[in-house]
């Protein structure tokens, strides 16, 4: 407030302002779209679960409608939107990340112990948001790194004929893939983007609607829900698509077929 | 801590609500402002103050017909006509505009809500319907020994509100605050004090501040109680310790202390009045009543001093709540319900949970009088100036303005706090504007000097004396089992006897920790000696009054004697001297004539003059007391500001 | 009183942070104590005992010993949290005490929190900005009680600086105003008596050192000793600021 007085200031101050503005709802509204995006791709991929022909039938639905090409795009567009606007609150030293972990182990430990004589209403109760914020940016890190893999591949794979029969998704170069050892890689990026995707929904929605909305206890649990739900679906997928499982909802085509 | 040597215009030792009014009356005059403190401001013991603040505004219905003069009539029979009266009206005509400014400064004191509310009055619930002309005016609630509704809060934590509140305005004013120094002497030359020796509790060095006008605000003498108190631990009672060393300062009343009914047992912190003021009863062990009994009119809210006897006669009498830390009593507020405890007497609630893991709303709070207030503390006349030195005055709990006499209303405190600022602030503030900086360098370095000559010799003693920590503990178990509730002559007489001792254990007292900086046993062992003469003022000061008025009940003179103690005591230490030597002034010009206070016993020993007659010796008496002439007789309404050059 | 001293005492092990930058003969390190448990110990009362029996050069605040006055805000394994109104019943027999992290050191669990306050309150002009000046024969402005009540809420913050020490952005970033510093702009931002409006608050809170310097580690409200709505102040502040966005400057 001090800059009131000083009228350059003010402005400096003021466009300053409004540029943070910018900057938090980009890096949030990315994330959210992301996370979205996220939910729904892993329930598209999904359609393994019904088998190849499910599989093949909605890659080729949504690359001859043209909603695959531009998403694969707007996806990696905002991925790196993403990653470099909300990198930006990562800081930047390694003795303030190491600073920042030590704080939030702290806090998540303190009250963990086992104490016979804690009162229900004791203060010390385990502090566990802070570190899900050090997973968030460790998870993002590996995102970046594998995620830009996979949107590459995808990347080729939708536009080119290198890999498979013609341009597009295919279900026989996926699996051959993954069971060729890319299991591995997909399933911490599973792992990651999940986890990443439903702690930083958390993050925004308390960010923005605590007051109005129910206690974040519940958003919490809700957020466990949601993650636990897509990361098993996820697996299963995951599963299908190395070969190590067959696909288990295969019958409703297949009756859909005879 | 670079320079040994600073200045300012005014200089307030203490950053309790008293001391910062003060200190922004002054700096809003254009005098140049400096705050000493223990602790940041805003951890003054002020913040304690729960459930509310004394002003007669009469907003809602149990309040109507209220008046400064009502209130004035209440707070000289709370003090069992121990007050000043002139200083009491001064206090109650200022206290609605203290409340109103904190207002201004963003207190947000709980409103009145127009239209029906519910409320407990002597153990039943009655609804009130409030009028809607008043919806949005500062409401009160009952208190202890006031014939109207007069306390105004917020929740409970009023005090809290205050303090902050009145530290913005210091922010704001750029008043310099040094906080984590601790005044240890003041510098005087025997006629005029000229500012203080600092200990900077960051570094251990000493320092001086040299100032035209020295506010003393440093608040009451409680912990001489040792832990039997409700004060924080940095209520030393620091400002009147280095008014007694000056040997020309007199301290008044110093045997006044207060005991609060509710401090909860064993721990010592304060539950505030307002429980009771909102409808909380006190229970003995056969979770009865006996307030209704003892007092049938007020109840529960009869005054502090009389609570408190009557719940340590219930305790005496067999009826308190045995428990492995000594007896105590039930405060019951659950009839309240969960909503009023969990909004307006919150802070009652979150102790409660915190300190005893009990819930109010579902059990009884254990509850036992602790000392809590000190009536007494540096004299001063209305004007907040000291006696016998010039440019030297106190406000707050550290002052004997006295408005409270020898027993202080329930939020009677937090309005002196505001009220005394105010009014003490303007004298101080145009007597600085009226004087120079009497910057006499060789009394400062003398007196610095030998500030830190204390300092060097404790840190250099070897030996194998007790520790200071032992002293205080025995100080605070003489105070409590010898000058409590109940005293008496053998009791007295006894305690002086061990104050003494310890004074002379206390002089070969040998520090543990002898390393640099600020030294916490070295910091306690500068101050214990001062703790020690004060608590041997309050028990030769009681021992002397052979009558019981207010806080002060003599179980061998249980009466009050208006013939002969409708006085004040002065005490002074002479330098070099054992003990202090006491002396008497009238407690002032009478206007309420002494009489029944309305709960407590009728019984009391009649003055023998007539009012007139005593009036008319209250100024020759008082201007025997080598008293700094102000520019006019004693009795006259506060002066109406501009005096002369002086 | 509940009846929880049933179990035997235990013997608590203390250990302790110590620096005394004014010795320059000290280094930081960490001593080690121990005590025997009594029944409803706190902190308060276990420190105490150290220092008048153990190590009477032991530094620590306290002063209210009844979680109203903010002083001894201290780091308890890990958790900031009051001296005062900490249990060793909630506690294992280790306990490990440092000064709470952000605030400079003054001595071994003692730090500087009111240089700390004082300067948020002069950056973000934390008094009423007033719309007249002070009459005192007029009666009092006319607040509802709703908010009054709301603003109390906001003014129960004690400025003990466990939420900043808590706060991993304010552990880095000397000038963060915290939770602590956005409850106090936004108590003033709902009081009808200042004059300020959005646009006046609009540079103090949308800025990094403001609510966008968050990261959203949520720490500051769970270890709050008053349980001040904090992540609601964050989110509150953060809705307020979009409505200030396109304002003229």
């Amino acid at each position: 407030m001090k800059t009131l007085t000083n009228t350059t200031n003010v402005d400096g101050a003021r466009a300053n302002g409004r540029r943070q503005i910018v900057y938090e709802l980009i890096s949030g509204g990315t994330g959210l779209v992301l996370a979205l995006f996220m939910w729904g791709h892993v329930i598209l991929v999904g359609s393994i679960l019904t088998g190849e022909r499910g599989f093949n039938w909605m890659a080729t639905m949504l690359e001859d409608y043209y909603i695959a090409q531009p998403t694969v795009a707007a996806i990696f567009t905002l991925f790196v939107i993403h990653a470099v606007f909300a990198a930006r609150k990562i800081p930047a030293q390694l003795a303030e990340r190491r600073r920042m972990i030590a704080l939030a182990k702290g806090l998540d430990r303190a009250g963990r112990e086992k104490v016979p004589s804690r009162r229900d209403n004791s203060p010390f109760v385990p502090h566990l948001e802070s570190m899900l914020w050090i997973w968030q940016v460790r998870t993002g890190m590996v995102i970046l790194v594998l995620g830009s893999f996979h949107l590459i591949l995808l990347g080729v794979d939708v536009f080119t004929p290198l890999f498979g029969e013609h341009a597009g998704i295919e279900s026989t170069t996926s699996m051959a893939r993954v069971a060729a050892g890319l299991w591995l890689p997909y399933a911490i990026l599973l792992l990651c983007v999940e986890f990443h995707a439903s702690v930083g929904l958390y993050r925004l929605v308390v960010k923005w609607g605590s007051g109005f909305l129910p206690h974040r206890r519940y958003l919490h649990r809700i957020e466990q829900f949601i993650f636990w739900v897509v990361l098993g679906l996820g697996t299963i997928t995951l599963l299908v698509l190395a070969g190590w499982m067959s696909p288990p909802l295969e019958f409703l085509l297949t009756d859909v077929a005879s | 801590m670079t320079s040994q040597l600073i200045t300012t215009d005014v200089l307030v030792i203490g950053g309790g609500l008293a001391g910062e009014r003060c200190a922004i009356e002054a700096a809003a005059a254009g005098q140049d402002a400096m705050i000493l403190s223990l602790v940041p401001p805003r951890r003054s013991h002020s913040c304690a103050a729960q459930g509310g603040m004394q002003a007669a505004l009469g907003n809602c219905v149990k309040a109507e017909g209220d008046s400064p003069d009502v209130h004035f009539q209440d707070t000289v029979r709370g003090s069992d006509w121990g007050a000043d009266q002139e200083v009491a009206r001064i206090f109650a005509e200022e206290a609605p505009i203290a409340v109103r400014e904190l207002a201004h400064y963003g207190v947000p004191w709980t409103r009145v809500r127009g239209g029906k509310n519910k409320y407990f009055i002597k153990g039943e619930s009655v609804e009130i319907d409030e009028a809607l002309e008043n919806d949005g005016l500062i409401t009160h609630r009952d208190f202890g020994g006031t014939a109207k509704w007069r306390a105004c809060y917020a929740a409970a934590g009023t005090g809290h509100a205050a303090l902050y509140a009145v530290d913005s305005q210091v922010v704001r004013l750029g008043i310099t605050v040094r906080d984590r120094v601790e005044a240890v002497s003041l510098v005087h030359d025997g006629r005029r004090c000229i500012g203080v020796v600092a200990r900077c509790l960051r570094t251990g060095k000493h320092f001086c501040v040299l100032a035209k006008a020295t506010v003393i605000a440093t608040g009451g003498y409680g912990r001489i109680y040792g832990r039997y108190t409700t004060n924080a631990t940095i209520n030393y009672g620091t400002g009147a310790a280095l008014a007694l060393d000056t040997g020309i300062v007199p301290l008044g009343n110093m045997e006044a202390v207060q005991f609060h009914p509710t401090a909860l047992s064993p721990s010592g912190i304060l539950i505030t009045e307002g429980c009771r003021g909102d409808g909380g009863y006190l229970l003995d062990r056969n979770l009865h009543r006996f307030m209704v009994n003892a007092e049938p009119e007020k109840q529960e809210l009869a005054s502090r001093d009389v609570v408190s006897r009557h719940m340590e006669q219930c305790i005496k009498d067999g009826n308190g709540v045995d428990s492995p830390n000594g007896s105590h009593l039930w405060l019951d507020i659950r009839h309240l319900g969960e909503k009023h405890l969990t909004t307006k007497l919150l802070e009652v609630f979150d102790i409660c949970r915190d300190f005893a893991g009990i819930n109010p709303a579902h059990d009884l709070i254990p509850v036992r009088p602790t000392q809590h207030y000190s009536m007494g503390g540096v004299r001063v006349n209305k004007d907040g100036e000291a006696y016998g030195l010039a440019g030297l005055y106190a406000v707050g709990e550290a002052a004997c303005w006295d408005m409270h006499g020898f027993n202080r209303l329930g939020g009677n405190s937090l309005a002196e706090t505001l009220v005394a600022g105010r009014v003490v602030g303007a004298r101080v503030a145009e007597y600085a504007s009226l004087t120079t900086l009497h910057a006499n360098t060789e009394v400062a370095f003398a007196a610095l000097a030998a500030a830190e000559a204390r300092a060097t010799t404790l840190l250099q003693r070897e030996g194998t004396g007790r520790s200071v920590y032992e002293i205080r503990d025995a100080l605070g178990e003489v105070m409590i089992g010898k000058v409590g509730i109940f005293r008496n002559g053998d009791d007295l007489k006894s305690a002086v006897e061990d104050i003494r001792a310890l004074i002379d254990e206390c002089s070969n007292v040998v520090l543990r920790h002898k390393g640099p900086g600020a030294n916490p046993e070295l910091a306690f062992a500068l101050r214990l000696p001062g703790m020690l003469r004060l608590a041997l003022t309050v028990a030769m000061g009681a021992l002397a009054r052979t009558e019981s008025r207010g806080a002060h009940f003599r179980t061998d003179f249980p009466l009050r004697n208006d013939r002969e103690w409708l006085s004040r005591t002065l005490a002074r230490w002479q330098p070099d001297a054992g003990a202090p030597t006491l002396s008497y002034e009238p407690v002032g010009l009478l206007d309420l004539p002494p009489g029944h206070r309305g709960y407590g016993s009728d019984e009391r020993i009649e003055m023998q003059a007539t009012i007139g007659e005593y009036n008319d010796a209250v100024s020759a008496g008082q201007v025997g007391e080598g008293r700094l002439a102000t520019f006019e007789p004693f009795g006259s309404r506060l002066r109406q500001s501009q005096g002369e050059a002086r | 009183m509940s009846d929880k001293e049933t179990t035997a005492p235990r013997r608590l092990r203390f250990e302790i942070f110590r620096f005394n930058p004014e010795d320059p003969e000290s280094e930081p390190h960490i001593d080690f104590f121990e005590i025997n448990e009594r029944p409803y110990m706190t902190l308060y009362m276990a420190l105490n005992e150290i220092r008048e029996t153990q190590d009477s050069g032991l530094q620590f605040d306290f002063a209210c010993r009844s979680a109203i006055c903010g002083s001894c805000g201290m780091l308890v394994n890990g958790r900031p949290a009051l001296g005062c109104r900490t249990l060793t019943g909630d506690l294992p027999e280790t306990i490990r005490l440092h000064p709470l992290p952000a605030f400079k050191l003054i001595g071994d669990l003692s730090v500087d929190t009111g240089t700390w306050f004082r300067e948020m309150a002069e950056r973000t002009e934390a008094w009423i900005h007033e719309q007249q000046p002070f009459d005192k024969d007029a009666q009092e402005e006319r607040m509802s009680d709703d908010i009054a009540q709301a603003i109390y809420e906001g003014d129960r913050c004690i400025e003990c600086g466990c939420c900043v020490a808590s706060c991993g952005v304010a552990n880095l970033k000397p000038d963060f105003l915290a939770a602590a510093g956005l409850n106090r702009v936004a108590r003033f931002m709902m009081d009808p008596r200042d004059k300020r409006d959005d646009a006046d608050w609009f540079e103090v809170v949308a800025s990094e050192q403001g609510v966008f310097g968050c990261v959203g580690m949520m720490a500051c409200a769970d270890v709050c000793p008053k349980e001040l709505p904090l992540l609601e102040v964050y989110a509150y502040l953060r809705r307020r600021t979009l409505g200030t966005k396109f304002l003229a400057d």
